[in-house]
């Protein structure tokens, strides 16, 4: 066994640390060191998105990257999108368009919608369906998620204005 | 039983999603206890085997290691002993770690607790095993072929259950018939496969604390405590959220049942949160069934009699508690569907082969039997030259009629015509027809599947019955509490696993009491402070808990009425109550707050002998009910890759009284999809020495959502005359259904080839043995 390692990051802005040994997965450090509970492993094969954050602005399996990788870097995950206790109106499309049902795929998918609408304000349904390949959520059969998807658009356009 | 209803029927967004889009909530493997230790399992790489020998040593000397334990070190009276209320079935036993033998690859043969899962893997790859191989016994009927290895050999036979089963005159309506058609059918295994996959925790110092991924907490509690030989009540089971079940979580499995016995042993709590290989190779696999049936018509279609043989492949052991039954004996069950036919007859066996455990997946063997009844039906229509939506209402049963089947099923009046012909329009089928010939002349395939079906709703005593099971008997039971401010706590042994039902329970207790859903808190996840109940699976929840919940309301309600009759100076059957306010009929200004009544009697202020607990616990076991549905799905297939695409799929569900129908079109929508990944994209395959071949999710195609097309669905309501509220219950339907829809849709694609589809599932490499088997049939071998 390799001996730990201080790793550090910045997790939605604020500033956290912990030990990790070369092996470690960045997924199991972010749940398990740092106690998130908005990451999620479901395959640890990078098949699924249920792990998915943004590390230092790209979306990343942390399932793949191993904590020490990631020592120094920001990462973003589904806990910081609500702003002063409000969910961000991605988190609304979510609810209102009922885009979930057990959760335990949402946080990838969040991360994933915010993504895909920072490059593409307007997405149509194939580029929406594309977009979301590599995020599995077994309970929706998307019809929910595509329909969220869409519904934020309009939320995010309108308050972008 | 009908009812007047403000909120049920509203498709209120969920309760739970908040907390869920936040990514602040605590599924099994967020469990974290101070000391708590991680579970890993030495798991057989062999399908059949003597285990010789397994040497510990160097695994246990592995700095973190706390303890390695083998199926020696286990107390033998430690057994999962799985029975049915089918005597055929017999009784079988089976250890918490193998004993002298392995018997699937994956099957656990020690355990491993240790600091960390990491440490814990490490030390299961020191542990040393020594197999002898056994010839594998990986095909069904193989299985049950007097010579095959027996697996279980104080059994004397690789069957768990053979079951007959005839009504009606069924070699007569044979003899007379002017058709006989017949088909072979192969349905693959699948697998529910839950995005969080399983896992449990145990902390066993005085009382026993469970942590378990389950849909059936209060069930799992009675089980746990038979097994160690504690009382009920000195076993709490909690369940945190739960990441999805689809039937596979209504099981207690022996990698959940072995870690109070860890727990105990290394004096400190242990989880075990299984990856991904363990769930798709040795979790359970669902519905495999060979099935043979036989349709006997009249030369103008019309049904007389029906055979099947449901041969199911129930794996290495039995799936506990529910056996290998739930598969073909459910498909045989069903056997007429939603059609007339008097003379029916069936034949029902459980074989064990080394693969996998078989367990529960969303509709279980009537998702096998759908598909090969429906697919027979299509085959006949072709045959007869008759359009196959002819051929199906030529046969089905009237519409809104309650009837009893040929195998016993109480149907309770659905829209079983109405349903197809909505359907009918809604795929513009005259218009698909001539748009399909179009096609085809520019060498494109596309084709449409139809699957009418009804679903069992509610399973409770009498449609446990109906489906086979006799002398089943569950106890379900909620518990109505008005508190001292007036709101309400509604605590249940029903367990949500993505359904919502915070929400959907809440919206029936505030009808059911006349006050708000957002003034209803449900309590799940937990024996201590749930009611019993036999838990969230069969479609049952809204039709149990709703029923339980409008009996225990009605008590509640009436107490309500009487104090606030007094306070009013009114009559109680003169007082009203909706939205947390009591008035008296027809003077609204003489009125109290539900939470002004429930002060009064909190402070004791009630009428002289009225005893003020504001509070009810009932149960409820309602008749048999059938919700029904029938789904379309349209493809085009490509000939050249095999691969298919689904262009539309279009569902009517008529499940009575709907309470939520944001939730019930998820449900279908859901359901639907994994009709489809079953049927086009996952495959279990084993090897023919029962190695299994899709261990990761490079292997097990989930659908994404580039595969799929928006699930339409479409509602027809004909609420049940028999239960409470006329909820029929619904959430399996959607994969009963679709299965069959898309391999006839396949099947209609390449009817230019001649194609006869006998098997799922239908990957590109299976359509293109298909057509390849097809031409090759119709073209004489050249020299």
């Amino acid at each position: 066994m390799a001996e730990p390692r201080l790793v550090q990051l910045a997790v939605d802005g604020r500033r956290r640390s912990g030990l990790a040994e070369p092996r470690l997965l960045l997924a199991d450090f972010l749940r398990h060191e740092l106690g998130l509970t908005g990451v999620h492993v479901a395959c640890e094969q990078g098949g699924c998105g249920a792990c998915l954050i943004r590390l230092d602005g790209r979306l990343a399996l942390s399932c793949l990257v191993l904590a020490v990788q990631a020592d120094g870097a920001a990462v973003e995950t589904a806990e910081g999108l609500a702003r002063n206790g409000e969910l961000h109106p991605i988190q609304q499309a979510f609810r209102t368009k009922h885009g979930l049902q057990c959760g335990f795929c949402t946080p990838g998918l969040l991360l994933a919608t915010r993504a895909l609408l920072e490059a593409d304000a307007r997405p149509d349904e194939p580029t929406i369906r594309r977009h979301l390949s590599g995020n599995v959520c077994r309970c929706t059969g998307y019809t929910g998620i595509v329909a969220a998807v869409q519904e934020a658009a309009r939320l995010v356009g309108e308050a972008a204005g | 039983m009908s009812r007047r209803f403000r909120y049920v029927g509203r498709g209120l967004p969920r309760v739970e999603d908040d907390r869920l889009l936040r990514g602040r909530v605590s599924f099994l493997d967020d469990v974290r206890l101070p000391g708590m230790l991680h579970v890993a399992f030495v798991r057989s790489p062999l399908a059949h085997a003597e285990l010789r020998r397994v040497d510990t040593a160097a695994a246990a000397q592995l700095d973190g290691v706390t303890a390695v334990v083998t199926g020696a070190d286990l107390p033998g009276e430690l057994e999962i002993v799985t029975g049915s209320s089918r005597p055929e079935a017999g009784e079988w036993r089976r250890p918490l770690l193998a004993r002298d033998r392995v018997r699937y690859v994956g099957e656990p043969v020690a355990a491993v607790a240790a600091c960390s899962r990491y440490v814990a893997e490490d030390a299961c790859e020191l542990v040393a095993v020594e197999y002898e191989p056994l010839e594998p016994v990986v095909d069904a009927e193989r299985a049950l072929e007097p010579d095959a290895t027996l697996l279980h050999e104080r059994h004397g036979s690789n069957n768990f259950a053979h079951v007959e089963f005839e009504h009606g005159d069924v070699d007569a309506a044979f003899a007379r018939a002017a058709h006989v058609f017949r088909k072979r059918f192969h349905f693959g295994r699948t697998h529910a496969a839950p995005l969080e996959a399983r896992g449990g925790a145990a902390d066993w110092s005085g009382d026993l604390t469970f942590w378990s991924s389950t849909q059936m907490p209060f069930l799992v509690r009675s089980m746990i405590a038979r097994l160690y030989r504690l009382p009920e009540t000195g076993v709490r089971v909690i369940v945190p959220a739960v990441g999805g079940g689809f039937g596979l979580k209504v099981h207690l499995y022996v990698e959940e049942a072995i870690l109070p016995f860890l727990s105990r042993l290394v004096a400190a709590p242990v989880k075990w949160a299984e990856d991904r290989y363990e769930h798709l190779a040795a979790s359970g696999h669902s519905k495999e069934v060979l099935c043979d049936l036989e349709l006997a018509t009249t030369d103008d279609g019309s049904f007389l009699g029906l055979r099947g043989r449901f041969l199911g492949d129930g794996g290495a052991h039995q799936g506990h508690p529910w056996s290998s039954l739930i598969d073909p004996l459910c498909a045989a069950a069903m056997l007429p569907g939603v059609y007339e036919v008097d003379a029916v007859a069936y034949e029902v066996d459980a074989a064990a082969t080394n693969k996998c455990p078989s367990t529960a997946y969303r509709g279980v063997g009537w998702t096998s039997g759908q598909a090969a009844r429906e697919a027979l039906i299509d085959d006949a229509a072709r045959t007869l030259g008759l359009d196959p939506i002819e051929l199906r209402l030529r046969n089905c049963l009237p519409d809104g009629e309650p009837s009893v089947s040929a195998t016993g099923c109480r149907y309770d009046g659905g829209s079983y015509r109405a349903s197809l012909r909505r359907i009918r329009e809604l795929v513009d089928y005259e218009g698909f027809r001539e748009r399909q010939l179009r096609l085809r002349g520019q060498g494109r395939f596309v084709g449409i599947g139809f699957s009418p079906f009804v679903e069992q709703g509610g399973w409770a005593a009498q449609i446990a019955a109906d489906q086979g099971f006799p002398g089943s008997g569950y106890l379900d039971s909620v518990c109505v509490t008005v508190e001292p401010d007036g709101s309400v706590t509604l605590a249940t042994g029903l367990q949500s696993n993505g359904q919502g039902h915070e929400t959907t329970l809440a919206q029936i207790a505030a009808d059911g009491l006349g006050v708000r859903p957002e003034d209803v808190r449900v309590v799940q996840g937990d024996t201590a402070t749930g009611a019993y109940s036999t838990g969230s699976w069969g479609s049952r929840t809204a039709v149990i808990a709703g029923g339980s919940i409008l009996r225990a309301a009605d008590d509640v309600r009436a107490k309500l009425l009487e104090i606030a009759a007094a306070e009013l100076e009114a009559a109680a059957g003169d007082l009203q109550v909706e939205d947390g306010l009591v008035s008296v009929r027809g003077s609204p200004d003489r009125a109290l707050s539900v939470a002004s009544v429930a002060a009064a009697a909190y402070a004791g202020r009630v009428p002289s002998g009225l005893e003020p607990s504001l509070t009810s616990t009932r149960s409820y076991d309602p008749p048999a009910t059938y919700s029904n549905a029938c789904i379309a799905c349209v493809v085009e297939v490509d000939a050249e890759t095999g691969r298919t695409t689904v262009e539309r799929l279009v569902a009517v569900e008529d499940c009575g009284t709907v309470v939520n129908p944001l939730v019930v079109d998820g449900q279908v929508a859901g359901a639907v999809a994994q009709g489809v990944g079953a049927i086009l994209y996952e495959g279990l395959p084993y090897d023919a020495d029962g190695q299994f071949l899709a261990g990761s999710l490079g292997e097990f195609l989930y659908p994404t959502a580039p595969e799929l097309p928006d699930v339409e669905v479409d509602h027809l309501a004909t609420p049940s005359p028999v239960t409470e509220g006329g909820i029929k219950g619904m959430g399996e339907g959607g994969l009963i259904g679709a299965p069959a829809a898309v391999v006839n849709a396949v099947a209609d694609a390449l009817e230019p080839f001649g194609v006869a589809i006998d098997r799922t599932p239908l990957r590109p490499c299976d359509i293109l043995a298909l057509i390849d088997s097809a031409s090759a049939a119709a073209t004489p071998a050249t020299p």
